[in-house]
């Protein structure tokens, strides 16, 4: 499971850079070419894509490496079985709710699909984005399910 | 239930659960989903979740967030911050308190390139820390110098906090920036004073560090080039109307990539790093304003924003008491949660207040930032500290809290100045956006 979750991991950190530095080129493109007169068609939209590309690759990534700000003040003070009993439950919230999202944006881009939703320049099928932010947290969701093993093997261990 | 009694419920869950510590943004989006489900029903609430959670994704305007990230990260990895801080060092040095003075000028000038306070507080303590240890500065002093000087990365443009306040107020990204950047000078300089009066009261505390000539000050000042050029390209250009916040964000990473591989300061091993701590803190920003966002459709169902700006409004005191009351909740808060956070999970129920009394928004997003400044170097829960222990941690916690001390009275006492007085935080803006 591990070796699955960072199997996944790896490559989406890697989309997701590949996709800032993308904005940032693309931006930068955008700005001298229309500066020439010859804006870049659908820039606007293409960073718009690229940015939810981004930001849905790195929420797992940033589940793994404890980036999220959270108040650790009062559990630093309890019982180390208490902090991971309550490290157990909040992470089947947690799990509960990516689940949650991962399921109604499947069905949100299945909705999509069938209405024929396309952006207003590049005429791009928006429901593949919506899929992709589904496929994340459903990876974020595995993460989670890591996080639940860990904090119940610290409350079994004696 | 009443939808307001379930509301107040919601929210005593929430901060019940902040004390778990499960991310803030998760707690957000659990309890303004579950809360909605109750009032609406669970459909509404499921397809909010989606919703919310996309447009959020997807929303052109938030673009500019990890772009302005991006800019920071480059910048700390290329090694700006160390020449900002030579060149600081150079000029103010030899005098008392002279290191601690030039840790603020660099945090300040740091800031004007990145939009963080923690980022701002980490490089400066990496830099500035082993040179005051070096000199014999008291450790008080030297971290609180570096935690509070930190701080000054969310006041001075660009800042995050700014944007994100923009982005949920529907004010002028480009206005707030400008309306910054007084108010950071002025903090910048009440910072310098007391660590001046520090050094005046306890000398042993800031002795004087080595004197450069002037020809050396002189040359150290062409390393601040790159800086003040993409500083200006960035507010010039959002001023002048050649590109929209996203673009300057795009602008000025670039242009700090591009002086960074000319002048082969940033390695491949860099340039990644930068991008993947620039996804890693998006990421936690994007799913904060998510979070806030799902809570804030809940609030809203709970009517408590509109109740709360209604039993203001019949209250018979003068406005600026109502606005020392937010900003005391701002204080105690800010002790508590994240700036970001506390911000965002505020501003559904104070911003219709403060604009019902008929203050500017854009000097109450700037006051906020200021307020919520004060709550990165107090205790429990001052993030700026506790990175800086991170970097130092032979310096006990107890000695950088008290070391902020002096610099939380600045800001107060700035704050106070900036309230009295709103044209100090206005009259950039309105003489800038005049026509």
């Amino acid at each position: 499971m591990n070796k699955l979750v960072a199997g996944l991991v790896r490559p989406m950190k890697w989309l997701g850079g590949f996709c800032i530095a993308g904005m940032m080129f693309l931006l930068c493109a955008d700005v001298v070419m229309r500066a020439v007169g010859r804006p870049i068609t659908g820039a606007v939209e293409t960073v718009g894509f690229l940015a939810t590309v981004a930001i849905a690759c790195s929420l797992p990534y940033t589940h793994m490496t404890r980036g999220h700000v959270g108040v650790d003040m009062l559990m630093a003070r309890v019982p180390r079985k208490v902090r991971h009993m309550v490290d157990f439950c909040t992470a089947l919230l947690a799990l509960a709710l990516f689940c949650l999202i991962a399921w109604r944006t499947v069905l949100y881009a299945n909705s999509l699909r069938a209405s024929g939703e396309v952006s207003m320049t590049l005429e791009f099928p928006t429901y593949f984005l919506v899929y992709f932010i589904g496929v994340a947290f459903t990876v974020l969701a595995l993460a989670v399910i890591l996080d639940i093993g860990a904090a119940w093997r610290e409350v079994v261990r004696k | 239930m009443s939808p307001t009694l379930i509301g107040l419920l919601g929210l005593v869950v929430l901060v019940l659960m902040f004390f778990s510590r499960l991310p803030v943004a998760y707690c957000m989006a659990i309890v303004g989903f579950l809360g909605f489900s109750f009032i609406v029903n669970p459909e509404a609430g499921l397809n909010l979740l989606a919703r919310d959670i996309y447009d959020v994704f997807s929303s052109y305007g938030l673009t500019v967030i990890p772009l302005f990230i991006l800019m920071g990260q480059l910048a700390f990895n290329a090694g700006i911050s160390r020449k900002l801080y030579d060149t600081a060092y150079r000029m103010m040095g030899h005098t008392p308190g002279g290191l601690a003075v030039a840790t603020i000028c660099a945090c300040s000038a740091f800031g004007a390139v990145c939009g963080s306070s923690p980022a701002t507080a980490a490089t400066m303590a990496t830099v500035g820390l082993p040179e005051m240890k070096r000199y014999g500065y008291s450790d008080e002093l030297a971290a609180g110098s570096v935690a509070s000087g930190g701080s000054l990365g969310m006041l001075m443009p660009p800042s995050v906090v700014l944007i994100v306040y923009g982005i949920l107020t529907e004010q002028s990204i480009g206005r707030l920036f400008i309306a910054a950047i007084i108010p950071a000078f002025v903090i910048t300089a009440l910072f310098i004073a007391a660590i001046l009066l520090v050094a005046w009261r306890f000398p042993a505390m800031g002795p004087c560090g080595r004197r450069f000539t002037w020809k050396e000050r002189f040359l150290s000042l062409r390393d601040m080039g790159e800086t003040v050029g993409v500083f200006a390209l960035v507010m010039g250009g959002l001023f002048l109307g050649w590109f929209t916040p996203t673009e300057a964000g795009g602008v000025g990473a670039f242009g700090i990539l591009a002086v960074s591989v000319v002048r082969r300061q940033l390695s491949w091993a860099g340039f990644v790093k930068s991008l993947n701590e620039t996804l890693r803190t998006s990421a936690m920003v994007m799913l904060l304003v998510a979070g806030a966002v799902i809570f804030g459709h809940f609030l809203a169902v709970t009517r408590i924003p509109f109740d709360v700006a209604a039993w203001v409004a019949q209250l018979s005191l003068p406005p600026f008491a109502i606005i020392g009351m937010i900003v005391f909740v701002y204080l105690v808060g800010g002790c508590f949660i994240d700036a970001l956070a506390l911000i965002m999970l505020t501003i559904p129920i104070f911003y219709p207040i403060v604009t019902g009394l008929g203050y500017d928004p854009i000097w109450f997003g700037v006051i906020i930032v200021l307020v919520t400044q004060m709550g990165v170097i107090t205790p429990p829960v001052g993030i700026n500290v506790y990175v800086v222990s991170g970097i130092a941690p032979d310096v006990p916690l107890e000695k950088i809290f008290r070391g902020s001390m002096p610099f939380l009275g600045a800001l107060v006492a700035g704050t106070a100045v900036m309230v009295a007085f709103p044209a100090v935080i206005l009259w950039l803006p309105q003489l800038m956006f005049a026509n």
